[in-house]
């Protein structure tokens, strides 16, 4: 029997929730778009020959568990991190971590997850959550998605860690061991938004970052004409669920993305990363709408409210926009 | 609080917990609210259940006549696509889509229909038919 002392906090995005958690729980206070953006989590790639439920992947992140690593590893904390092949084993070392007194993040399939909301019960294999506590048999987990503490059994924990598929978890589980005293984070702040800027502008490879989004835009425009009205919606409307559905807080992450600038505008002393943040605001607001009007297109399967055009457009639009933002975020210096 | 009456959603399950996001108001404020789904955010999500429904529904009607093997059935009611069911249950993926064929399904050993059951999570006797 364990139960730690845990303050549980509803997050948009699992993987940053569950780090400004961890890290808040031994005492380093970090709000979560600071883990988000420290952890250079902002991302964009359009993957069409990877289908996820029938349709292209598209991605707004960063790969599953980079977040994490990142933060901590430049906000210079320790952290333990295993994997395993033998689901018992695994269930033994949680047990064992948990009875040191250290709050444990996993990453879990989603599909059978029982206190998961019903519509996102889907294959996916990148979700994390924290466990803080267990007695006979019954695990205590604060999910940031939730807005309450929950509960699940032995054997469903077992199960949606060793969930199979893409993307396996298999019993992937990690906490931070030792978080130093005084932590500087501005450093830390100035090398995310490096990272960052590099990933959306600085890889000469077209399907990610700035040039991914024009990529899609002119696929997006043979859609209609290739696949048929009532496919060409479905993978626009894959594309709006990768945006605003799986934990991404709202416009595929624009918008803590922007919060993230604001606040480091005020740490770093530097104002003009401020009047970044009010672009990136209209930048997601942009996303939003974008993914307003797609949605017409969803619900009228045959025929579509807007053009295909119109919408690359839009996305042509945004990707001016951001490329504008991550130029200037890549030139700055403490 | 916003209320929840948003008729989007065919399943009364759906759309009962309240998710925390973002948003930007012009002015340059960044701000946190707790509240259910929008009907944009509803709609997209619907679309992706409805062509769930439909694909298990016209896999049930090609194993009925005889035309697919109930693999594809039990395949697509775990919303699975062939790559996945074929890491779920450990067999390649050309050997998976072999299956397809009822001809080829009713002649497989018991020991590849268990490591099905076991990625469907039902026994090998559900496995035979479709309900």
């Amino acid at each position: 029997m364990v139960k730690l002392e845990f303050e549980h906090k509803q997050a948009g995005h699992c993987e940053s929730g569950v780090t400004r958690n961890l890290l808040n729980y031994h005492n380093f206070k970090i709000s979560e778009p600071m883990a988000f953006g420290i952890g250079a989590g902002l991302f964009f790639s359009y993957l069409p020959f990877l289908k996820m439920q029938h349709a292209p992947t598209t991605s707004f992140r960063v790969w599953p568990g980079q977040v994490f690593d990142r933060a901590t590893r430049e906000l210079g904390v320790k952290t333990a991190i295993h994997s395993f092949r033998n689901p018992k084993d695994s269930m033994d070392k949680l047990n064992a971590v948990l009875e040191q007194g250290y709050p444990v993040g996993l990453q879990v399939g989603t599909f059978h997850l029982p206190f998961f909301p019903p519509e996102y019960r889907m294959h996916y294999n990148m979700h994390n959550m924290i466990v803080y506590g267990h007695n006979n048999g019954t695990y205590f987990i604060s999910d940031t998605l939730m807005e309450n503490l929950v509960e699940i059994t032995y054997e469903d924990l077992m199960r949606v860690r060793f969930a199979k598929g893409a993307f396996a978890p298999r019993g992937r589980m990690y906490y931070p061991t030792l978080v130093p005293e005084n932590i500087d984070i501005k450093p830390a702040i100035i090398k995310g938004i490096r990272k960052t800027a590099n990933n959306m502008v600085g890889i000469p490879f077209p399907i990610v970052g700035v040039k991914g989004i024009r990529y899609l835009a002119g696929r997006m425009r043979r859609w209609e004409k290739k696949l048929g009205p009532v496919k060409a919606s479905y993978y626009l409307g894959q594309v709006l669920r990768m945006e605003e559905e799986v934990g991404t807080a709202g416009a595929g992450f624009r918008y803590i993305y922007g919060a993230f600038l604001e606040e480091a505008s005020t740490v770093l002393n530097q104002p003009w990363l401020k009047e970044l943040s009010i672009e990136m605001g209209e930048n997601a607001n942009k996303w939003r709408e974008f993914s307003y009007l797609g949605s017409r297109n969803c619900k009228k399967r045959g025929k579509p409210d807007q053009s295909y055009d119109f919408l690359a457009d839009i996305l042509l639009e945004i990707a001016d926009r951001e490329e504008k933002i991550f130029r200037k975020l890549f030139t700055i210096k403490k | 609080m916003e209320e929840n009456l948003n008729p989007v959603y065919k399943n009364k399950a759906y759309g009962q917990y309240r998710e925390l996001s973002y948003s930007y108001q012009d002015g340059g404020k960044f701000e946190k609210t707790v509240g259910f789904h929008g009907e944009a955010d509803r709609l997209i999500l619907q679309q992706a259940w409805d062509l769930f429904q439909e694909r298990i529904e016209d896999a049930r009607q090609r194993v009925l006549s005889g035309k697919a093997s109930p693999v594809v059935y039990y395949m697509e009611k775990n919303l699975l696509d062939p790559l996945n069911l074929s890491m779920m249950a450990g067999i390649s993926l050309w050997r998976v889509k072999w299956h397809f064929k009822p001809g080829v399904f009713n002649r497989l050993k018991n020991k590849t229909l268990l490591k099905y059951a076991e990625a469907f999570n039902i026994t090998i006797d559900q496995l035979r038919k479709v309900d």
